[in-house]
């Protein structure tokens, strides 16, 4: 292999004075490559080709991009949420129109649903602001913020009006659901503990930083928006047709908002009641509630309440933090299994069994991370990494199971009877359909 | 509202009739999106079978008909699926609109019969059952824990798995060892990794060109080139040019037969520019590399070409027309499936890995400083297997699978033209009038070992055992380092100068003179001649060496050297 | 009895009165906690063309048929060749506008003569199904002027975009409503290798 230019340096040897000439000859090279080094920044990039130098007038397109709506337009959502939340809550609570909250519902489900296209959400924005709070290097669209603070005050003041007709998924479930089946109790409640799972399971995904599992598995989305991925129409359709019968399966026995709502709900200063003045127990609205949530006064016949023992107290307290730490063990334990759904991991773990048992890695994410210029180290390390996120993540999201699920089972126990019929807070969505049955009137002036 | 009998029997009819329109829309629906997402028209295999044909018999204008016809047909068949999808959703958004209002003016009006209510619940009994449930959940809630820490606690990475995990990363990549030179081929410039070094033993040393002695077959090369000859099983690979025609060449390495010719200035894409360097290095500089799929040849206008070894073209591009003051040189390397090319212009620096087989970039690094004229070596230090450039001012090492730079170190700056010789300790570079650097690369970067002036190869790159180190250079010098000190052995003058590079062969070190004379030393701490003998014919490529004899290419032909 | 009922009433209320105040803590502290990261302006999703490895799956992933995601030509880095390895599939003959030499498999690349030996690339959004044969072929092979990037007048700005979550590069991330596009264009390039490069130094 011969280099040119050393042989200009070895010519004195074999000299036939020819150096000087040469040397000249590259003159003109040098300087148009000094500068060249001036532009070379600019060619960094892979120029094969270079560019044309055209003799005719061409001029270069303009570029096709098109630009969305103003960005400012998604102060008007807030706006209108605020708008809409109030008008609710004065209908449930004042006015107990049930027409009324229906047509917050046709237009939640027109605007938010349909023109906004189910994005923004407060259902969604629960995993905004976790993984805001666990992550530093995020920070949170002020508006998905807002959009998952403002209802929860709402909730505080006046239950949860916002599932009565401001949520769009809310909505789309309460207009579609007319007739009446009534679930039994006991699956009721099984089913009424998912929501629960998912909660916990949709911050800790967003917490570690992994994924936006609500907005995975978000079934109306893709009838908002009239298309995108077939199984989830397909599933939100099931979900519909379900909800014509049983009603509002989707907020009863998978919304996570719904969680947080009914927390805030329970405490709230003012909550629509059954009937406007006081209560007769004549029964008659027993069956309204399609989601069996009116409490109905107890039989207090032949019975003798009984107080508990501060003993029997702290005994229960004492089984519902086994519950909330068992669980947290167990969580922790299923850490490794629940980062496997993490796309970091499952990479990390195929590129493993490549090498390991010769399995070939084939997935985009596989063929992607080799061409790039990352080390398996690198990946390997960020996998521990992930999974240890995940490991410290999951036993809290354990301890909230358990102790929530412990916590509704010691109300129960310690309860006072009732009196009247009242609808159960945390549950009721303020729907308004009990109204009606209701025979007691106020006079209104 | 009120409504009479006839028109809620209407609204109840309406909604049905609207119901089954909807369930309608909603199947065709999700017919074309499932048509959409599995089948894709425009992956039709007809299609493909017939571009296939076509591929065959170019020349066939009924076939391209047909192709044009198919592929119309396809893209009809992907719109009106999509166009369905459109229209289709607003359908079954109105009919679900109207199925629901008259649903709910229908059924609305009835208020749910008042059936037979259940007994109004015992409190004392719902008290005792939430005793029992808090009881039974939060027992089966500890089993659940003490099950899972016997059956999930090992997939739990221990607290230093981190550490644990990048240890048995690195005994398994220890275990991926260099290739070692095996004799049979010789891949690249300078044999196996371009590191001077030939597998194998028994070669000849003793032969003459004029008078033909030992001379197994001589056969003049087409086109002009300086490049050196590659070989793989028994074929032989060379390179040559004449004007703006390039040409890749591949000989029966046995009978000096050319068994094939392959274009390396005429494909798509191919630049049919010729930069404007001296004459007599030529524009088929740079040694082809190959391994067992393909053999891959550059030029000095950046034409890359791959062919397989039955001489059909695999894939070629241009890496683009390289500024270079002095031409661009340096040659392939190729590892396992990559090929590695070091990319020299002063408008793109870098160092880039292809695939072979596909000729698909996989990486490509930035490198700093100004363009060489050396070329690639592959070394393995720290269990990762490296190329290492001789760059001005830095010598580099970068990552082979990844191009990731592992460790740098300024090392020659003027006029760097020579390849690394590199060992299992050091990579030693050279330039002229400036230093001769034994670098010893460790876990943290790399430190410069030991270095020397008193030779200072300037063309011909050095070759290293793990023992000495052998250079020769331009003013007619060779001598022999000890490979891990400054330390002279032997040295030794010539009346001609050196640009082929020394290969150790066979317990030997083959030097190879301008003049086309081969000075054959002892391999050995002590200054041995073997024998002298010239090819009769000047020369600069480096000799290649594979089963007993050694192929030389002087300025007009290539030979065979063979002992029987 | 009378007096019990009224007990209990009260001792609800208390409670209620107690937990509203609990619960309006943590939703107080949680602006207080986000205010400093809250930001006001607006963030959309977009194609690092740099990272991205046109891999296909833009086109499978996107909530919308067809995909939100278009290729774009960055003219000024394009050559304008006439054998454009994005425009013709491999193995092509002849470098015309025949089917069957063309790559894009809807036929969205429209190619146009310039001047000898130029010619013009443009795309049709109408029928582009964000594929990235095109995309792909033109970097390996041409200038890598041809890129994807996710076309905000149909993108309807998901919360978490599900392109994202499977994009196996890493390569959609959040930008600022205000430059919505990173254009592959020579511009473009020099900031980032002048950012690159300010970053080694630093470090």
């Amino acid at each position: 292999m011969l280099h040119k230019q050393k042989r200009l340096k070895v010519k004195y040897l074999n000299s036939k004075g020819k150096m000087i000439k040469k040397y000249s000859r590259y003159l003109p090279y040098f300087l148009i490559a000094v500068m060249l080094i001036w532009h070379s920044v600019l060619y960094a990039q892979q120029m094969r080709y270079p560019r044309p130098e055209f003799e005719t007038q061409y001029t270069y397109p303009e570029y096709q991009y098109n630009y969305q709506r103003a960005p400012y337009w998604e102060y008007l959502d807030v706006a209108v949420l605020i708008a809409a939340l109030s008008i609710t809550s004065w209908l449930v609570i004042k006015k107990r129109s049930r027409q009324g909250i229906m047509w917050v519902s046709v237009f939640s489900l027109a605007y938010f649903g349909f023109y906004r296209q189910g994005c923004i959400c407060a259902v969604g924005s629960i995993q905004n602001v976790s993984l805001a709070l666990f992550n530093s290097d995020y920070s949170i669209p002020l508006s998905a913020l807002l959009f998952f603070l403002i209802p929860l005050i709402f909730a505080l003041f006046s239950g949860r009006v916002f599932c009565a007709g401001v949520c769009p998924l809310g909505a789309i479930q309460e207009l579609t659901g007319f007739k009446k089946v009534k679930v039994n109790p006991k699956l009721e409640a099984v089913l009424g503990a998912i929501p629960y799972v998912y909660l916990g399971l949709a911050v800790l995904y967003s917490a570690v930083g992994s994924q936006f599992i609500i907005c995975r598995y978000d079934p109306f989305v893709g009838i908002f928006r009239l298309g995108g991925p077939y199984t989830i129409i397909i599933f939100g359709a099931l979900l519909l047709i379900t909800g014509i019968y049983i009603n509002r399966p989707y907020c009863r026995y998978l919304c996570p908002y719904g969680v947080l709502q009914g927390f805030f709900s329970r405490f709230s200063w003012k909550h629509l009641t059954i009937t406007p003045a006081e209560c007769r127990n004549c029964r008659l609205c027993e069956p309204s509630c399609p989601y069996g949530v009116i409490l109905p006064s107890d039989n207090l016949k032949n019975t003798e309440v009984t107080e508990i023992g501060r003993k029997m107290k702290l005994i229960y307290g004492a089984l519902i933090l086994m519950m909330g730490l068992s669980l947290a063990y167990f969580f922790y334990n299923t850490a490794p299994l629940l980062a496997r759904m993490d796309k970091r991991v499952s990479l990390a773990r195929e590129i493993r069994l490549e090498k390991e048992k010769g399995i070939k890695a084939v997935s985009e994410a596989a063929q992607a991370f080799n061409e790039s210029a990352r080390t398996e180290e690198e990946l390997f390390e960020e996998e521990v990494a992930v999974i240890n996120r995940f490991r410290a993540g999951a036993p809290w999201v354990g301890l909230f199971l358990g102790l929530s699920l412990g916590i509704r089972f010691y109300r129960r126990i310690i309860r006072h009877p009732r009196t009247e019929y009242e609808p159960d807070r945390g549950r009721c969505v303020s729907c308004g359909k009990c109204f009606e049955y209701c025979p007691v009137k106020i006079k209104t002036e | 509202m009120k409504f009479s009998e006839n028109q809620i029997r209407l609204f109840r009819n309406l909604s049905v009739v609207s119901g089954i329109f909807t369930m309608v829309i909603a199947f065709t629906m999700i017919m074309s999106l499932i048509q959409l997402k599995t089948s894709d028209p425009l992956e039709d295999p007809a299609l493909k079978s017939i571009i296939e044909q076509f591929d065959k018999d170019p020349e066939n204008a009924d076939i391209a008909e047909n192709v044009r016809s198919l592929d119309l047909i396809a893209r009809k068949a992907y719109f009106a699926a999509r166009w369905q999808l459109e229209t289709g959703s607003y359908l079954l958004l109105a009919g679900a609109i109207l199925f629901v209002v008259f649903q709910w003016l229908s059924t609305g009006q009835e208020k749910s019969a008042r059936g037979k209510l259940p007994p109004k619940p015992q409190i004392t009994e719902e008290k005792e059952r939430s005793k029992k449930y808090l009881i039974v959940f939060s027992s089966v809630f500890f089993i659940l824990a003490v099950i899972s820490s016997f059956a999930l606690r090992p997939l739990l990475p221990a607290p230093g798995e981190a550490k644990k995990g990048i240890r048995s990363e690195e005994t398994g990549k220890a275990s991926a060892v260099l290739p070692v030179p095996d004799g049979i081929n010789y891949p690249n410039f300078r044999g196996e990794g371009s590191r001077g070094i030939a597998g194998g033993e028994g070669y000849p040393t003793d032969w003459d060109g004029n008078t033909g002695k030992n001379i197994k077959w001589k056969v003049p090369v087409p086109k002009f080139g300086k490049s050196s000859p590659v070989i793989w099983g028994d074929k032989l690979f060379l390179t040559g040019a004449e004007g703006s025609v390039f040409e890749v060449y591949c000989y029966d390495k046995n009978t000096g037969d050319l068994l094939w010719t392959g274009t390396g200035s005429d494909f798509p894409g191919a630049s049919k520019d010729v930069p404007e360097t001296d004459e007599e290095s030529g524009m088929a500089i740079q040694t082809p590399a190959v391994n067992k799929d393909a053999v891959c040849a550059i030029f000095a206008n950046g034409n890359l070409v791959a062919y397989d070894h039955n001489g059909n073209l695999l894939w070629a591009k241009n890496l683009g027309m390289p500024e270079h003051t002095y031409g661009y040189t340096s040659s392939l390397l190729i590892y396992n499936d990559i090929l590695l090319v070091q990319y020299d212009s002063e408008l793109r620096l870098s160092v880039i890995g292809f695939d072979v087989k596909s000729g698909k970039q996989l990486w490509e690094t930035s490198r700093r400083g100004k363009p060489v004229n050396s070329s690639p070596a592959l070394g393995m230090f720290n269990g990762i297997p490296q190329v290492i450039i001789n760059g001005s001012p830095e010598v580099t090492a970068f990552d082979v699978m990844t191009g990731k730079e592992l460790w740098t170190i300024n090392g020659v700056v003027n006029d760097v033209a020579v390849s690394p010789a590199v060992n299992n300790n050091f990579v030693y570079v050279s330039a002229n009038y400036e230093a001769l650097l034994a670098i010893k690369p460790d876990k943290s970067g790399a430190t410069v070992g030991w270095s020397d002036n008193t030779y200072t190869p300037d063309v011909s790159s050095p070759a290293a055992t793990d023992e000495f180190l052998f250079i020769s250079d331009g003013t007619g010098a060779i001598a022999c380092y000890k490979a891990d000190s400054k330390e002279k052995l032997w040295e030794n003058y010539f009346n001609s100068s050196f640009y082929a590079s020394p290969i150790v062969a066979g317990g030997m070190v083959y030097f190879l003179d301008r003049d086309g004379v081969m000075h054959v030393v002892k391999a050995s701490a002590t200054y041995e001649l073997v024998s002298e003998s010239s090819i009769g014919e000047d020369t600069d490529s480096t000799p290649a060496f594979s089963e007993k004899r050694i192929y030389i290419r002087g300025e007009k032909n290539l030979y065979c050297i063979s002992a029987d | 009895m009378e007096k019990r009922e009224n007990n209990i009433k009260s001792r609800r209320e208390f409670f209620r009165k107690a937990g509203r105040i609990t619960l309006a803590v943590p939703l107080l502290s949680i602006p207080a906690l986000l205010a400093k990261k809250a930001y006001s302006e607006v963030y959309v999703w977009q194609i690092d063309p740099y990272k991205c490895t046109a891999c296909g799956l833009c086109k499978t992933s996107c909530v919308l048929t067809p995909s939100a995601v278009k290729c774009t030509n960055a003219y000024e880095m394009c050559g304008y060749c006439d054998f454009c390895p994005g425009f013709l599939r491999q193995g092509a003959r002849a470098y015309d506008t025949g089917a069957e030499n063309q790559l894009c498999p809807v036929g969205a690349i429209k190619r146009k003569f310039v001047e000898e030996p130029y010619f013009e690339y443009t795309i049709d959004e109408e029928l582009c199904d964000a594929c990235g044969k095109c995309v792909q072929a033109c970097s390996d092979f041409g200038n890598g002027s041809l890129h994807l990037q996710i076309m905000h007048g149909l993108c309807v700005n998901c919360n978490q975009c599900r392109i994202a979550r499977v994009c196996p590069s890493d390569a959609i991330k959040r930008v600022p409503a205000d430059v919505p596009y990173m254009s592959k264009d020579l511009n473009k390039s020099i900031t980032r290798k002048g950012a690159a490069q300010t970053k080694k130094t630093e470090s």
